[in-house]
């Protein structure tokens, strides 16, 4: 419950969590607290993604989905830091996946908000795509939003007024690319988190074919133009 | 900085930002000299008449020549321009505040808790006991309501999905053909539950084209003798004539212990007047 209050802090007052930030002050506790918040909300967000399939799907995907954003989180936070030092950045590791962490937590609260929405159309729909697009569209706009937060945050922990702080930026927009291409990726690898009706429950699906390739497929089928097979 | 290149004409955009500078200077001139100094620019100001910037008279040079619109434009708007700067108070510039992590910026002032963890917690509940209660098993077969919908709009057509429409019979999707499960033994052989049957409507079945349909045709080692089975008995197939008429290929037929077989009870042979079954 203590650590819930973090989201607050994040979301109402937000400078003042950077503030805090640049100058170090409980980053382990707001860091531990962030980490909570995020992997109680992504594992039920992935619990209801999975239960349109089956109950074993449920509990798959509500350990797999903060995995997935834990494991991107541990694979780029290198990149940023490496790069945000390369171009003038005083700031250290911790507090870069600090404000990682921050983008997370808000892309996870988000999420967490959409949960009944999409536990409505769980009930009401039976379209496997729309529905998978549906999630798809859901974690793009917590995304784009967390991802703004990242942006802010970096303006303040960076202090944005000095030498290479335009370098800087470019740095974070790229490295947001980065990420998301790595963490559609990561998804595609631990696929399924929804589970195809007609399929067996699986872990792992095999390695195949991709993200994209995937969205595509299920934009034509639900705009009618073919069947994926 | 007023003096436009030699052999090439000032644009009009030019000229304008040269008396403007020029305007400038005068007004800083002014302030140096007392707040009531008169501007000298004011001096040479004529109705109608093209007026030389300070910079100009000091040189005893004639302005250049503007084009005709440009002109009038200058005339009508330059008295005005030149006396207001000479004379107004410099108008404050606009403060920009500094923008967040720039020197000189402060965060707004905190905003006072509502409490929202306490929702939070309640809405993380609130979604866990629904996502709980979504995955209870609420009818016989133990479907949910999270997959109660019927499912034909969201089945991935792709080989061995089973499907069943309003009749008893129950298909195996094969290269775009259904193939009918011809038995409950070749349903059980092939590994599948109920849990698999995905039921459909008659017309989603309609668009696949129908193809063989899954026997269990078996033999045993030391004996001959095929057989296929059904509803739990072994039907003697009399010869290779009758087994390729009745549609089975030789892929279909699996090599079983001959106990076992033995031990299932006869049925009707193929065809029905092949006489009595020989035993395997």
């Amino acid at each position: 419950m203590k650590d819930l209050a973090v989201i607050e802090t994040i979301l109402r007052n937000r400078f003042h969590f950077f503030v805090e930030i640049r100058d170090g002050i409980g980053l382990k506790e707001k860091m531990r607290a962030m980490l909570i918040s995020s992997l109680i909300f992504l594992a039920i967000y992935g619990a209801v993604m999975g239960s349109s399939a089956s109950l074993w799907q449920a509990l798959s995907s509500a350990a797999k989905l903060p995995l997935l954003f834990v494991a991107t989180l541990v694979i780029c936070s290198p990149t940023l830091y490496f790069f945000n030092v390369l171009y003038g950045s005083n700031q250290s590791l911790t507090q870069n996946v600090a404000l990682m962490l921050t983008a997370i937590t808000v892309t996870s609260v988000l999420l967490l908000s959409f949960a009944p929405i999409v536990v409505f159309f769980l009930l009401t729909t039976s379209g496997y795509q729309f529905f998978k697009l549906l999630n798809v569209a859901f974690f793009a706009v917590c995304g784009v939003v967390g991802v703004a937060f990242l942006s802010q945050g970096m303006r303040v922990v960076s202090s944005a007024g000095e030498e290479g702080a335009r370098a800087r930026r470019w740095v974070m927009w790229l490295w947001v690319l980065v990420y998301a291409f790595v963490g559609s990726q990561m998804a595609w690898t631990l696929r399924p988190f929804i589970g195809a009706p007609s399929m067996k429950f699986e872990l792992f699906r095999q390695l195949g074919g991709n993200f994209y390739a995937n969205i595509f497929a299920s934009l034509g089928e639900v705009l009618g133009f073919f069947v994926v097979k | 900085m007023s003096e436009p290149t030699p052999g090439r004409k000032a644009s009009t955009t030019e000229q304008i930002l040269d008396l403007l500078l020029d305007a400038l200077a005068e007004r800083q001139r002014a302030r140096g000299s007392g707040p009531h100094a008169p501007a000298p620019a004011a001096a040479g100001e004529g109705k109608g008449t093209p007026t030389m910037t300070p910079a100009q008279a000091g040189e005893g040079r004639a302005p250049a020549p503007l084009p005709a619109p440009a002109r009038e434009r200058e005339v009508t708007r330059r008295p005005a321009t030149l006396a207001e700067a000479a004379t107004r108070e410099p108008a404050p510039l606009p403060v920009i505040p500094p923008r967040p992590g720039e020197k000189g910026w402060q965060p707004p002032a905190r905003l006072p808790s509502i409490q929202m963890h306490k929702f939070l917690a309640r809405l993380v509940i609130a979604i866990a006991l629904l996502v709980v209660a979504i995955n209870i098993p609420i009818q016989r077969h133990g479907v949910s309501l999270a997959r109660i919908l019927p499912d034909s709009a969201s089945l991935i057509i792709r080989d061995g999905l089973v499907l069943k429409g309003s009749g008893e019979n129950i298909y195996m999707l094969q290269d775009e053909q259904l193939r009918w499960i011809s038995s409950m033994d070749v349903f059980e052989h092939l590994g599948l539950t109920w849990g698999d049957v995905r039921v459909v409507g008659d017309t989603f079945l309609e668009q696949f084209e129908m193809g063989r349909p899954i026997y269990r045709i078996v033999k045993c080692k030391a004996s001959p003798h095929i057989y296929a089975l059904e509803e739990g008995k072994k039907r003697w197939i009399r010869d290779i004539e009758t087994f390729t008429a009745e549609g089975y290929v030789w892929e279909d037929v699996q090599l079983v212990d001959c106990r076992y077989l033995r031990n299932l009870p006869d049925g009707v042979p193929i065809p029905e007047d092949a006489g009595p079954p020989p035993q395997p």
